[in-house]
C-alpha cells in the first residue's frame, strides 16, 4: 500500500477507500433504484429519482464518516447514546401530547426517527460498555444489568410507539452483543427458554391488536386472504411467479397491477423477485451476503475489543434487517414493517445502513493503517 | 470460560485483552455461522416459493398488455365482452381511527346502499377487513378516499364489462365477481379464456352483432305491440350451422345479471320446448317425397269432411272442403291431408327423419342450457297423425331453424354452432334429404309466402320463403286456446338459399291491425319480413325484383275460384 501510495496518480485518501466494499454497496442500491424505477411504472418518479439523490448525500457522509478513529467513537458513544435516548423519549412526550403515535422528530431541514439512529448508537454504547469492563467481571451481575438497561430502555421506548420491528432489531444486535462480550453462555440458553415461556404471555399482553392480528396471520396467512393476511399470500404470489428468471425488467404484474401492497417499501423484495425472478432474488441475498460477511471479516481482523465488538454489533444489524425483511416478504416471520435496507424507498432505514456502513468503513480502515 | 474461572483476581486486569480476544473470536465465529445459517434459510425458502408456484407457467404469461380474461367478439371483431380494470372499496375496521358516529353517515352519503347503523356496526366490530363496495367508479373512489380514513382499502380489480348490453346476453351469459364464467359462453369457454397462451387473442363468435341487433329490435317491438309474454328469434347459416343470432326475449343485462329475473334469464330458444305446430309440415312432406310416399304433388288429398279417428277429430283452421294437392295442403295449412300422408308414411319413416333431424336429442351446440325434446313416448297412428302436423311432439325453435336449414340447403344435416367457423372447419353434415327433395321444398316454402298463410312474411325483392305454426300451449288438462305459441320458420333468398329464421311469439294478443288474429301469419311473419329487410343487406343478400325461384308449375297446380281465373 505504500508503495501504491507513492506512484498512483489518485489522490492517497481516494485510492485508500475499500473500493470493493463500495462498488458492492452501490450495486445494491442501483439494483434497488431499477426495481423503484419499475414499481413506479418505469418511471423516476415518484421514487427512484428522490432515493437516488437521497443515497447520494447518505453515502457521502458514510465515507465521511470512516475518516474517524477509534478514539472518537470510543469518545462519542455514551453522549450520543444519551442525546438518542433524549430524542426517543421526546418524540414519544411530542406523540403523547399532540395523540396518535409519533416515531419522528421533525428538525427542520428534515425529519429523523431517533429509533433508526439508536441502532447503530446502542451497539457503539454496548461495545463501549464491554471494553471498559474488566474480563474478569465477565460472569459478574455487573457484566449484565447495565447492558440489559441500556438495550432496555430504548428498547421500552421503541415497543410503546408502538414499533415492533424496531424493538427486535434493537434487542436482537443488543444480545447479539453481550453474545459476542462472552458472557456466559447459559446465561443465553436460561434466557431463550424464559423467553419461550414469555413470548405467549407478551403475545397476549403487550402486543397492540393489529400487530397481535399481524402474528396470527403469519401463522397462517391464506386462513384471511384480503385481510391481514393479503400482503403476505399477495408477496408470495408475486415471488413465486417470477420463476427463474423472472417476468423481465418493467414486466411484474403483481406489482404494477397494486396487487401487492407497498411494493415499493417493505416488500420490495417481491416486486423484485417477480420481475427478475430466482436469479434476482438470489444475486441480492449474494449482495447482502457478501456485505455481512465484510463486516464480520473487520470484526475478526480488529485489534480492540470495542472495534471487535462494534464491526460484529454492526453487521449484524445489517443482517437482522436483511433477514427480518426477507422472511417477512417470504411469509416466514411476522409482518413488523422493516424495510430491505438499501433497496427499499425511504430514508430513515437507508440512513442507518449508511451509518453502519461508514463507521465499519472507519474501523476497516483503522485495521489496515495498522497492519 | 473455564480458563478465566481459574485466574487468580489481581492477574485479570491486566491480560484483559490477551484473554479476551479468543472469546470475542470464536464467538465471532458462531454469530458468522447463525448468520450464514440466516442467508441460507432464505434462499432455500426463496427456491421453495418459485418451484411450489409452478414458477414457469406464470412467467410465460409475463406480458403486460395480457388481459386477464380474454375478450370475446362478435364475427366482424365487434368487442361483446371485455374485462378492464376496476375498483373495489374496503375497509379494516380493526384500523380505523375516525370516530364511527361521524364517519358512518359520511359513507351512508356516499354509498346509500347500506344504512348508517348498518356502517356502524361494521366500523365498531373487529373484522379485520370488510368489502364496502364491489365495481366502483373512480369518482366514488376518490370522494370516499377525501374522507381521509386511513383504515380504507382500494383495490384493483379487474371486472368483465359487456359494453353492448343487452346484446347476445343468453348466449354471452356472465361472470361471478371472481370472475368465473356462470353461464353462456363465458362458462363454455371458461379454459379458452382464461388460458395464458391464448388469452391475448380475442374469441370469435358466429353471431353478428348487427344481424343480432335487428332481431332483438324487431321481436322487442313485435312483443310489445302483441302484449306477448316471450319471444325468440334465431338466425342460421345455412351452409355452415353458424348461429349469426340467437335471441329469447326478455333478456337482461349481464353487466347487472344478478338483477335480472329468472324469466328473463330463462333462454327460449335454447330451453323451451313447444309443440311447433303447422311449421312441421313442410317437413312432413319433405320426409314423405323423400320416402317415395309423394310420387306427385300434383295428387289430390281428401280434405271435404274433418278426419275422425277414433276419438280424435282432425280439422282445419281454413277449411277447403275439397280434394286438395300438396301445394294447396301447405298454402291452406291443411291438418286434414298432412295428417293422411303422415299417415301412409308410418311410423317408422317418420320417427327416423325426425331422428336424422335430432329431434331425439338436445341441440348440438356449445350452451350447456339445453334440454331433450319431448318425443312420444309410444306412437299410436294418432301420434303419427298428429306429429306430422306439429303436435304432440315438443322440440325447441333452435332444433325448427336447423331443420329448416336441412330443408333447404341441399338436404344436409349439420350441427349448429356458436363459434365462428373457419371456412375449412364446416363439417360435411349427414344427408337427410336429397337435393331434388330440397329443390321442391324450396319451391314449396316460397310459395307459402307467395300465396298461403306466409304472405306476411315477404320482404321486396328478398324471396323469402317459408311455413306458419300456431300452436295452442299445452298446460293441464289440455290445451288453451287463447294461448297461443306463434312461429313462423323462413329461409331467404329462396333461389339461393343462406339463412334461416325463426321468430317465435309466445301467448301474442292480435289486435286491430291484425283483426284481432293473435295467429302466426299475422303476429310471427310481420317480423319475419322486417327482419330479412334489415339483415339482408348487412349480410350481402342482394336485393332483385327479376331473380326468384320459378314457382309457375306449382302456382299452377293452386286451385281458384272461376272469378279470379285469368
Amino acid at each position: 500500500m505504500n508503495g501504491a501510495r507513492q506512484d498512483s496518480l489518485v489522490p492517497e485518501q481516494i485510492a485508500q477507500l475499500p473500493w470493493r466494499l463500495i462498488l458492492l454497496v452501490l450495486a445494491i442500491s442501483g439494483f434497488g433504484l431499477a426495481i423503484l424505477y419499475s414499481a413506479a411504472g418505469g418511471q423516476l418518479q415518484p421514487w427512484a429519482a428522490s432515493q437516488a439523490v437521497r443515497f447520494m448525500v447518505f453515502f457521502a457522509m458514510a465515507i465521511m464518516l470512516s475518516r474517524f478513529r477509534e478514539e472518537h467513537w470510543k469518545f462519542f458513544a455514551y453522549p450520543v447514546y444519551a442525546l438518542t435516548l433524549l430524542a426517543l423519549l421526546g418524540v414519544e412526550i411530542i406523540g403523547q401530547v399532540g395523540g396518535g403515535s409519533q416515531r419522528w422528530l421533525n428538525l427542520g431541514f428534515m425529519t429523523i426517527q431517533p429509533s433508526e439512529i439508536m441502532k447503530p448508537v446502542l451497539i457503539l454504547a454496548l461495545a463501549k460498555f464491554y471494553d471498559t469492563l474488566p474480563s474478569g467481571e465477565l460472569r459478574r451481575l455487573v457484566a449484565i444489568w447495565p447492558a440489559l438497561l441500556l438495550i432496555g430502555l430504548p428498547a421500552a421506548l421503541v415497543v410503546i410507539q408502538p414499533d415492533l420491528g424496531t424493538t427486535v432489531v434493537l434487542v436482537a444486535a443488543g444480545v447479539a452483543i453481550m453474545f459476542l462480550a462472552g458472557l456466559p453462555l447459559r446465561l443465553f440458553i436460561g434466557g431463550a427458554v424464559a423467553m419461550a415461556a414469555l413470548v405467549p404471555l407478551a403475545f397476549m399482553f403487550l402486543l397492540e391488536g393489529y400487530q397481535r392480528n399481524r402474528v396470527l396471520t403469519f401463522l397462517n396467512p391464506e386462513n384471511d386472504p384480503l385481510g391481514t393476511g393479503y400482503h403476505i399470500t399477495q408477496s408470495k404470489i408475486a415471488i413465486g411467479s417470477g420463476g427463474l428468471f423472472g417476468k423481465g425488467f418493467l414486466n411484474g404484474t403483481q406489482s404494477h397491477l397494486s396487487y401487492l401492497p407497498e411494493g415499493h417499501t417493505d416488500f420490495v423484495f417481491a416486486t423484485m423477485a417477480e420481475e427478475f425472478g430466482l436469479l434476482g432474488g438470489l444475486l441480492l441475498i449474494l449482495g447482502f451476503a457478501l456485505l455481512i460477511r465484510w463486516g464480520i471479516r473487520v470484526g475478526q481482523n480488529a485489534q480492540s475489543t470495542f472495534s471487535k465488538l462494534t464491526a460484529a454489533g454492526l453487521s449484524t444489524t445489517i443482517f437482522f434487517y436483511f433477514a427480518i425483511n426477507l422472511m417477512m416478504v417470504m411469509g416466514l416471520a411476522p409482518v413488523v414493517g422493516i424495510p430491505l435496507p438499501l433497496v427499499s424507498y425511504g430514508g430513515s432505514a437507508m440512513l442507518t445502513v449508511l451509518i453502519c456502513i461508514g463507521i465499519l468503513m472507519s474501523i476497516d480502515r483503522e485495521n489496515r493503517m495498522r497492519r | 470460560m473455564s480458563r478465566l474461572e481459574a485466574k487468580p483476581a489481581e492477574v485479570r486486569k491486566v491480560s484483559l485483552r490477551r484473554e479476551m480476544q479468543p472469546i470475542v473470536q470464536q464467538r465471532l465465529m458462531i454469530v458468522m455461522l447463525l448468520l450464514l445459517f440466516g442467508v441460507v434459510a432464505v434462499t432455500v425458502r426463496i427456491g421453495w416459493l418459485t418451484v411450489s408456484s409452478g414458477g414457469e407457467a406464470y412467467a410465460a404469461s409475463g406480458d403486460t398488455t395480457l388481459p386477464p380474461r380474454a375478450d370475446i367478439v362478435d364475427r366482424n371483431g365487434v368487442t361483446l365482452a371485455r374485462t378492464i380494470d376496476a375498483w373495489s372499496i374496503a375497509i379494516h375496521p380493526d384500523r380505523a381511527i375516525s370516530a364511527p358516529e361521524e364517519l358512518a353517515p359520511r359513507l351512508q352519503a356516499l354509498m346509500p346502499e347500506r344504512s348508517v347503523e348498518d356502517y356502524l356496526d361494521i366500523l365498531n366490530s373487529d373484522r379485520p377487513f370488510v368489502y364496502l363496495r364491489r365495481r366502483a367508479l373512480p369518482e366514488l373512489v376518490a370522494q370516499v378516499n377525501a374522507l381521509g380514513e386511513p383504515a380504507m382499502e382500494y383495490l384493483r380489480e379487474p371486472e368483465r364489462l359487456y359494453p353492448q348490453t343487452n346484446l347476445a346476453a343468453h348466449v354471452l351469459g356472465w361472470v361471478n365477481l371472481d370472475g368465473e364464467g356462470v353461464t353462456g359462453m363465458e362458462a363454455v369457454l371458461e379454459e379458452r379464456l382464461m388460458d395464458p397462451e391464448q388469452r391475448g387473442e380475442p374469441v370469435a363468435l358466429s353471431v353478428d352483432s348487427r344481424v343480432q341487433a335487428a332481431v332483438q329490435s324487431e321481436l322487442a317491438t313485435a312483443m310489445r305491440r302483441f302484449n306477448a309474454i316471450g319471444a325468440a328469434g334465431i338466425v342460421l347459416d345455412v351452409h355452415t350451422g353458424e348461429l349469426l343470432a340467437l335471441t329469447s326475449l326478455p333478456n337482461f343485462n349481464p353487466n347487472a345479471a344478478n338483477r335480472s329475473s329468472d324469466h328473463a334469464r330463462f333462454n327460449q330458444a335454447t330451453m323451451g320446448f313447444y309443440e311447433l305446430g303447422s311449421t312441421f309440415k313442410p317437413i312432413t312432406m319433405a320426409a314423405a317425397i323423400e320416402e317415395g310416399v309423394v310420387t306427385d304433388i300434383s295428387r289430390r288429398y281428401n280434405a271435404e269432411e274433418p278426419l275422425e279417428i277414433g276419438r280424435f277429430t282432425i280439422s282445419d283452421d281454413h277449411p277447403q272442403r275439397r280434394y286438395l294437392n300438396v301445394p294447396e295442403t301447405l298454402v291452406h295449412s291443411s291438418n286434414i291431408v298432412t295428417a293422411r300422408i303422415a299417415d301412409q308414411l308410418g311410423a317408422e319413416r317418420m320417427q327416423a327423419v325426425f331422428r336424422e333431424l335430432h329431434f331425439d336429442d338436445p341441440v348440438e351446440f356449445e350452451l350447456p342450457v339445453r334440454g331433450r325434446p319431448i318425443w312420444p313416448e309410444y306412437w299410436a297412428r294418432t301420434t303419427i297423425m298428429t306429429a306430422g302436423y306439429g303436435h304432440g311432439i315438443a322440440i325447441t325453435p333452435l332444433h325448427l331453424a336447423n331443420s329448416y336449414a336441412t330443408l333447404v340447403n341441399g338436404g344436409v344435416y349439420r350441427p349448429l354452432t356458436l363459434m365462428r367457423l373457419p371456412s375449412d372447419a364446416v363439417p360435411e353434415g349427414e344427408r337427410v334429404f336429397s337435393e331434388t327433395t330440397s329443390d321442391q321444398m324450396r319451391g314449396l316454402l316460397r310459395l307459402i309466402v307467395q300465396e298461403g298463410t306466409g304472405r306476411n312474411a315477404d320482404a321486396d325483392g328478398y324471396r323469402v320463403g317459408g311455413k306458419t305454426g300456431t300452436a295452442e300451449k299445452a298446460s293441464e288438462g289440455g290445451y288453451r286456446r287463447n294461448a297461443l305459441i306463434s312461429t313462423f320458420a323462413a329461409a331467404f333468398p329462396m333461389d339461393d338459399p343462406q339463412y334461416v329464421i325463426v321468430i317465435m311469439l309466445n301467448e301474442p294478443r292480435g289486435d286491430a291491425g291484425t283483426g284481432g288474429a293473435s295467429t302466426a301469419g299475422w303476429t310471427a311473419a310481420p317480423v319475419v319480413s322486417r327482419v330479412v329487410s334489415r339483415i339482408g343487406p348487412l349480410l350481402g343478400v342482394i336485393p332483385s325484383e327479376t331473380r326468384d325461384i320459378d314457382t309457375a308449375n306449382l302456382r299452377a297446380m293452386l286451385w281458384r275460384a272461376p272469378s279470379e281465373r285469368s
